[in-house]
C-alpha cells in the first residue's frame, strides 16, 4: 500500500481538504492508500517513510527524495482533476 | 407548542456537542448537500469539538497549577492559557447565531462582487470563523444580534478589501497568481506593518539593515516541531514552577501531546465542513460564470516560504520572552506559537523578505497579539464555558479571534461606546479605501507608461 504525505503551511485546515479528495479519488479507482497530514515544517523529518509527497503550498527548498506535487489547484477548484490523475499516477 | 418549546429546551440543556451537529445539518440542507451527507458532516464537527474538550481539559489540567505555581515562584504572571485558535474556532462554531452570522459573510461577499466592490470570492467556509467570532463576542457582551451581525459584516467587508490589495503582495513575492488571502489570522498583521515598514523606510540608518541567516533550519528547526515545543515549553514550565523532575519530565510530554492533539481535532471539524464548503463553492462559481475573480484561499497555502519559516523560527522564542516581560501581558504563548507564520507572512512579502524588518515587525505584531489577548481573555473565557468548554478556574485566549489587531479594534469599537466608535472606524476604512483605489490607479496608470518609455529609449 503506498504512502502518501500531504503537507500545508498547519497540518490541519488546507491539508484535511487535500487528503480528503485524494482519498476519495483513490477509493474511486480502486487504489488502496495511507494519506498521513504534516505541517510543511516537518516535512524533511517524515519524508522518507512515504512514497509521495503532496503540498498545498509551494514547496522551495529542502532535499527529499520522494517525488513531489504541488495540490493548489485542489484548493482553487482550477485543474482539479488533472492534478489528482497525477497523484493517481504515482500511486497505482 | 410546548412541545416544540421543550424539544427546544430539551437541545440546549445538552449543550453544544448536539446543537453544532443540528446546526451544521441544517446549513449543510440549505447548502443544498444531501441529508445523510449532511448529517454525517455535522456529526463529525460534534465529534471534533467533544474531542478538543476533552485536550484543552488535559492541557488546563496539567499547565494551569504550573502556571499559577510559576507566579508564586517568580511572580510572571501568565496566567491566561493560550489554548489555540482551533480551540476558538471551535466555540465560534457552537455558537447560536452562528447560522446567521455564515451567511451573512456571504451575502455580503456576494453583494460586493454584484456591486464590483471587491473581487475577491471567499468560500472559504471554514476561516468564516475569524469574522464571526467578533460578532459573536459583541453579541454575547451586547445582547444584541444586531449588533453582533454588523459587527461581523463589518468585519467582511474590511476582510475582502485587504485580501484584495495584498493579492498583488501574494502574485508577486508568494508565486501565486489568482488568488487572495482573506484569512484574518495573516491579513490582521497588515494594520501594523504597512505603516511599521514605512516608518522604518524612513528612519536613517536603520533603513539599510538587511541581514540573511542561512540554514536557520538547521539550527532553529526544532521551534517549528510541534512535538518539540510541547516538550520543551512543558519542561520549562514545570521547572519554572519548581516541579520534581519527574514531573518535569511528564509535564513536558504531557504538553507535547496536547501541541499534537488539539490539530487533529482541529482536522475533524475541517473534515466535518468540507461537503458544506464544496457545495459553497459550485453554488457561487454558477452564479458568477465568467466573471474573472480572485478566489479566496487558506493563507496557509503561503506560509511554506523558506522566508516566512525562518523569520517565524525566530520570532517564535523571542515572543516567548517578549510574553514574560511585555508590560501589561498576561498570556502564556502556547499552542498558536505553531501558527506565528500565518502572523508573519504578509509581513514578510510587504518588506520583500528584509529578514531584520520582518523580525521587527513581527514583534510589534506578536506583541500586539498578547496584549490584546489579555484585555479580551475574561469575555472570551465567559463565551468559552457558556458553550460547554470544560476550563475550571482561569482563563483562556489564542492568538486569533480578537487578539487579532483588526478584530480587536472592530470589537472594541461595538462595545466601546458604538454611536462614536463604529462611525469612525468605517470613516478611517472609507479613507483608506479612497486612498487605496487612487494607489492603485497611479500604479496601473504607471505601468502603462514604462513599456511606452521603454520602447522610446530603444
Amino acid at each position: 500500500m503506498k504512502k502518501i504525505l500531504v503537507a500545508c503551511g498547519n497540518g490541519i485546515a488546507t491539508s484535511t481538504v487535500v487528503a480528503t479528495k485524494i482519498r476519495e479519488k483513490c477509493e474511486d479507482n480502486g487504489v488502496a492508500i495511507s494519506v498521513t497530514q504534516c505541517k510543511l515544517l516537518e516535512v524533511e523529518s517524515k519524508a522518507e517513510d512515504y512514497d509521495l509527497l503532496v503540498t498545498t503550498g509551494k514547496f522551495t527548498g529542502g532535499d527529499v527524495n520522494i517525488p513531489v506535487v504541488g495540490a493548489i489547484s485542489l484548493l482553487t477548484g482550477i485543474d482539479e482533476e488533472e492534478t489528482l490523475d497525477e497523484i493517481l499516477s504515482y500511486v497505482k | 407548542m410546548q412541545i416544540v418549546y421543550s424539544i427546544f429546551n430539551t437541545i440546549l440543556d445538552a449543550g453544544a456537542v448536539v446543537m453544532l451537529p443540528i446546526i451544521i445539518t441544517v446549513i449543510g440542507l440549505i447548502f443544498q448537500v444531501k441529508l445523510s451527507k449532511a448529517f454525517r458532516s455535522g456529526l463529525t464537527i460534534g465529534i471534533g469539538f467533544a474531542g478538543i474538550n476533552l485536550v484543552i481539559n488535559m492541557m488546563k489540567s496539567n499547565l494551569g497549577p504550573a502556571a499559577q505555581a510559576m507566579v508564586e515562584n517568580f511572580g510572571i504572571k501568565l496566567d491566561i492559557l493560550d489554548v489555540g485558535w482551533g480551540a476558538i474556532a471551535a466555540v465560534t462554531w457552537s455558537s447560536p447565531i452562528i447560522a446567521i452570522l455564515i451567511f451573512c459573510i456571504l451575502l455580503t461577499n456576494i453583494v460586493m462582487l454584484l456591486l464590483k466592490a471587491t473581487d475577491t470570492l471567499d468560500v472559504d467556509i471554514w476561516n468564516y470563523h475569524h469574522m464571526a467570532i467578533v460578532g459573536i463576542m459583541v453579541y454575547y457582551v451586547s445582547k444584541n444580534v444586531a449588533m453582533g451581525i454588523g459587527a461581523t459584516v463589518i468585519m467582511a467587508v474590511i476582510t475582502f478589501k485587504l485580501s484584495d490589495w495584498t493579492a498583488p503582495l501574494v502574485e508577486d513575492y508568494f508565486g501565486i497568481p489568482g488568488v487572495s488571502l482573506p484569512t484574518v489570522s495573516a491579513l490582521s498583521s497588515i494594520i501594523i506593518a504597512a505603516p511599521l515598514n514605512w516608518l522604518l523606510d524612513r528612519i536613517p540608518g536603520i533603513n539599510k539593515i538587511n541581514f540573511e541567516i542561512k540554514d536557520a533550519k538547521k539550527y532553529l528547526g526544532f521551534f517549528g516541531e510541534p512535538t518539540m515545543m510541547g516538550l520543551i515549553l512543558g519542561c520549562g514550565i514545570g521547572a519554572l514552577a519548581k516541579y520534581p523532575v519527574s514531573k518535569i519530565m511528564s509535564l513536558g510530554v504531557n504538553m507535547a501531546a496536547v501541541m499534537v492533539l488539539i490539530p487533529k481535532m482541529t482536522s475533524l471539524f475541517m473534515e466535518g465542513l468540507m461537503p458544506i464548503s464544496e457545495a459553497a463553492k459550485k453554488f457561487t462559481k454558477e452564479k458568477f460564470k465568467g466573471r474573472k475573480f480572485l478566489i479566496g484561499l487558506d493563507a496557509a497555502v503561503v506560509v511554506g516560504n523558506p522566508d516566512v519559516i525562518t523569520t517565524s523560527l525566530i520570532v517564535i522564542p523571542l515572543t516567548i520572552l517578549m510574553a514574560a516581560v511585555l508590560p501589561g501581558n498576561r498570556v502564556l504563548p502556547f499552542a498558536d506559537l505553531a501558527v506565528v507564520t500565518f502572523r508573519v507572512a504578509m509581513v514578510v512579502a510587504l518588506t520583500k523578505g528584509n529578514l531584520f524588518k520582518n523580525i521587527v515587525i513581527g514583534l510589534f505584531c506578536t506583541g500586539a497579539i498578547l496584549l490584546a489577548g489579555t484585555a479580551t481573555a475574561p469575555v472570551l473565557t465567559q463565551l468559552a464555558t457558556s458553550v460547554g468548554l470544560n476550563l475550571g478556574d482561569g482563563m483562556i485566549t489564542s492568538f486569533a479571534a480578537t487578539s487579532l489587531t483588526l478584530s480587536f479594534l472592530v470589537y472594541e469599537a461595538f462595545i466601546t461606546k458604538p454611536f462614536i466608535f463604529v462611525p469612525l472606524l468605517i470613516a478611517v476604512f472609507a479613507g483608506v479605501w479612497m486612498f487605496m483605489s487612487r494607489y492603485n490607479k497611479k500604479r496601473q496608470a504607471a505601468a502603462q507608461v514604462t513599456p511606452a518609455v521603454k520602447g522610446e529609449m530603444i
